[in-house]
């Protein structure tokens, strides 16, 4: 019961877009398909609390059993990572994983910095904490940026087309790693793509949107 | 929180732009009508408008001012399309646009200055024509350059001015991802059409970006109408552009020429709406007969021409930037420089010296206005940026903006800056430096904000929303991720913001009661001065200076990725020796 979406009804000005009601359990990870302009990134931000002016939501988004439809983004615990990596060049690989813990979980900032080498060293990017982002790989930025997704301690992820610009021997890899960290941390997540295959390596229910 | 605050900051950017062009306008239009009461006049009457149109010589300057600033801002749009649609796709651009860059920064009155030194009767050019001929300096009676009644040497100063701010601002709107698409999208398809470079330029790119470029220009031709260094310096005296001729009037020891300079302020406003209506009036016509001209299918467009005339405008400045450099250098370095030579008798550090003694105080005064103002508008612009991408504003307060951004633009500042100081003396007599502060900003904001909102438009907002779903409020975001990802555009606009400020002459010399002297203002009254090799001096140092601010814009942010990068130099080397084992 851990994100659910009851009855709703995202509308751009006083069209509504798309119907959504379901839910989401704990380490499921729900897949959205959908042709082009169908809404699946605006459903995201409507759940991330990140749509604006003109649109508009109704209905309830509960997260944990709780109402989070006048939350502000930042209060809401939901990571959201999109099909580039998204890592901020002006910081350091570890300094992007340290921005997005939660402050004040750590005791000091040494011990901040051995779980982030630790959390590397178990994804087999042991060292490279100190890297500028730009000297890393596609496969290496994919797996800081999901690192540091869920170091922000996330109560949902949303997933917006996040392996389609990977190569395709990249992609499964990356793809079964994510999901399985996703689903050994119990989050329930929210996956747009276009990719079918993408959709059977989820594993969840998968529902389609058509524009109405 | 920061939201709100944000919000409240865009309000306050708008009221700083609004207050004082409206206080101006209402404290010209008092003794405009006769209202003065400082000198005894206290009764609303057209008496005043009445003595103005009265005079021999007001339709003359009223001519002037069109004829210059219409004439003008035409020769320089037409000057720097021409020039787009020869380089828009060489690999010439950039060196077109490092050649013309600087030219935004220099200020109108050193540009006025420079061009009176190459192309005086005794100037460069004419010392390189009398080369084996007579050495007597040709008569002033009958040259064009400089003094002109006709209004040509204005004209043509004011558009090597605003030819390389036409083509800056339509290369900063072609570069918006959206329209830098589209346009590529156009252009491909007009080349397989059939249609030469040039007919491509003129009959796609230019109908896409112009509505984009129009409220810029509209600036340009406003300024052109009304400008007061320019004409100061370069124009004739008999009679004078009509904003010269109100500097002059205001001016006046005989405090009740006050209420003729206020009227005449009035009529400078219709001059530049007038001004306005032409240009908008022209563009449907072109528009009229561009529609007909494009459905008739003609694959060319005069490309010979167009590239003829793109080159003749390089050259032409080319000649001029060298032959300014060269000879302002000379002046300033000599003991003796007589016509027809084209080297000084001897050299001397002289007026160095004279200069850096007398301009101690008007060049921290200049650096310390320029920073104050620079880097409070830089708060204010961010700020308000931030708050259009917290909570957009709908469509028409948007458009209410952008016309306020633009007021202090459209409004000819000879005719609003004389009613706020006005107004200034009458709330707070004293503060100088704070009225002369608001003159300042009221210039910088608009300009900067343009500068700043490219910048803003071309950030990945997905960035804001990854911090923002790490759980970073918005003031996080703004400082964490936004400020260090456009650091390069920030000390650019800063830069450009703290040149603007350098630039400024009637606001300054208005707004402080002439008490604060400034680069600019010492410039200015040089000319009218003895020593052509002190002015010289001046002109280099107004040159030299809004550059110190884009060094460090250029060089800091360099710098600062220099220091993150040594750690990756380590890396590779480290990651080298791991690939070797």
């Amino acid at each position: 019961m851990a994100l659910s979406l009851e009855n709703l009804v995202v509308s751009h000005a006083q069209n509504a877009l798309l119907k959504v009601n379901v839910c989401v359990n704990d380490g499921e990870i729900l897949t959205v398909m959908g042709p082009s302009g169908a809404g699946k990134s605006t459903l995201l931000q409507a759940i991330s609390g990140q749509l604006h002016a003109p649109f508009s939501v109704s209905g309830k988004v509960k997260i944990n059993g709780v109402v989070v439809n006048d939350k502000a983004a930042h209060l809401r615990k939901v990571g959201i990572m999109f099909q580039d990596a998204l890592l901020f060049e002006h910081m350091s690989v570890a300094e992007n994983i340290a921005f997005a813990m939660p402050s004040g979980s750590y005791a000091n900032q040494q011990a901040k910095m051995d779980t982030i080498d630790e959390m590397l060293g178990a994804v087999d990017l042991k060292g490279i904490g100190e890297r500028s982002v730009t000297t890393l790989s596609g496969g290496q930025q994919a797996r800081v940026s999901l690192l540091r997704t869920l170091a922000s301690t996330p109560d949902v992820v949303l997933l917006d087309e996040p392996f389609s610009k990977l190569d395709i021997a990249l992609r499964e890899q990356i793809r079964s790693w994510t999901f399985k960290q996703l689903k050994e941390r119990n989050i329930p997540a929210v996956l747009v793509t276009h990719d079918k295959e993408d959709s059977l390596a989820a594993g969840g229910q998968i529902i389609e949107l058509s524009p109405c | 929180m920061f939201a709100q605050i944000t919000r409240i900051v865009r309000w306050c950017l708008l009221l700083l732009l609004c207050i004082p062009v409206l206080a101006g306008l209402v404290g010209v239009a008092f003794p405009a009508l006769g209202y003065f009461p400082a000198i005894g006049a206290n009764t609303f009457s057209l008496d005043v408008f009445k003595e103005l149109f009265a005079r021999d010589d007001i339709w003359q300057m009223v001519w002037l001012s069109l004829f210059s600033g219409v004439g003008s801002t035409l020769v320089a749009m037409a000057g720097a399309f021409l020039l787009l649609a020869s380089f828009y796709q060489s690999k010439w651009l950039s060196r077109v646009q490092g050649l013309l860059s600087p030219f935004l920064v220099f200020p109108h009155a050193a540009a006025a200055i420079a061009l009176l030194f190459a192309l005086s009767p005794s100037g460069i050019f004419a010392r390189i024509a009398a080369i084996g001929t007579n050495t007597v300096i040709p008569g002033t009676s009958d040259t064009l350059f400089p003094y002109d009644s006709g209004g040509l040497s204005v004209l043509l100063a004011l558009s090597l001015k605003e030819l390389p701010f036409i083509i800056l601002m339509a290369l900063s709107v072609m570069s918006q991802p959206l329209v830098k698409s589209k346009l590529s999208g156009y252009i491909k398809v007009g080349t397989a059409l059939g249609y030469s470079p040039s007919a491509v330029f003129f009959k796609l790119v230019i109908p896409t970006v112009f509505a984009q470029i129009k409220l810029p220009i509209l600036a340009v031709l406003v300024f052109a109408t009304s400008n007061v260094e320019i004409p100061l310096i370069l124009g004739g005296n008999n009679p004078s552009t009509l904003a010269v001729a109100i500097m002059h009037w205001f001016n006046h020891i005989d405090l009740s020429m006050r209420l003729l300079a206020s009227s005449a302020a009035v009529l400078q406003v219709a001059v530049s709406a007038l001004a306005l209506l032409l240009f908008l009036g022209g563009e449907r016509i072109v528009v009229y007969v561009g529609k007909i001209r494009l459905a008739k299918g003609n694959r060319r467009f005069s490309d010979g021409l167009v590239h003829g005339a793109a080159y003749s405008i390089v050259a032409l400045y080319v000649s001029l930037i060298s032959a300014v450099v060269y000879s302002v250098f000379m002046f300033s370095i000599a003991k003796q420089w007589s016509f027809p030579f084209l080297l000084p008798e001897g050299t001397t550090l002289l007026h160095w010296n004279t200069a850096f003694e007398a301009l101690a105080t008007p060049l921290s005064n200049s650096l310390l206005l320029g920073g104050l103002v620079s880097t409070s508008a830089l708060g204010l612009v961010l700020f308000t940026l931030e708050s259009e991408q917290l909570k957009p504003a709908g469509l028409n307060a948007d458009r209410a903006f952008s016309v306020s951004l633009f007021l202090p633009l459209l409004v000819p500042g000879v005719a609003f800056l004389y009613g706020l100081v006005w107004f200034q003396q009458l709330v707070l007599q004293n503060a100088v430096w704070f009225h002369t502060y608001i003159a300042h900003m009221v210039y910088v904001v608009p300009y900067m904000f343009l500068s700043m909102a490219v910048a803003y438009r071309k950030f990945d907002n997905r960035y804001a929303m990854v911090a923002q779903s790490l759980g970073k409020t918005p003031w996080q975001v703004f400082y964490y991720i936004k400020l260090p990802s456009l650091f390069g555009a920030i000390m650019v606009a800063w830069a450009l913001g703290l040149a603007i400020s350098f630039s400024q002459y009637l606001p300054t010399l208005l707004a402080s009661g002439g008490t604060i002297a400034t680069i600019t203002t010492e410039a200015v009254a040089s000319v009218s001065g003895s020593s052509t090799r002190l002015t010289a001096v001046f002109v280099i140092i107004q040159g030299v200076m809004p550059l110190v601010g884009f060094v460090i814009a250029w060089y800091l942010p360099a710098a600062l990725v220099k220091q993150g990068s040594r750690v990756s130099a380590v890396e590779k080397k480290s990651r080298a020796v791991l690939h070797g084992a």
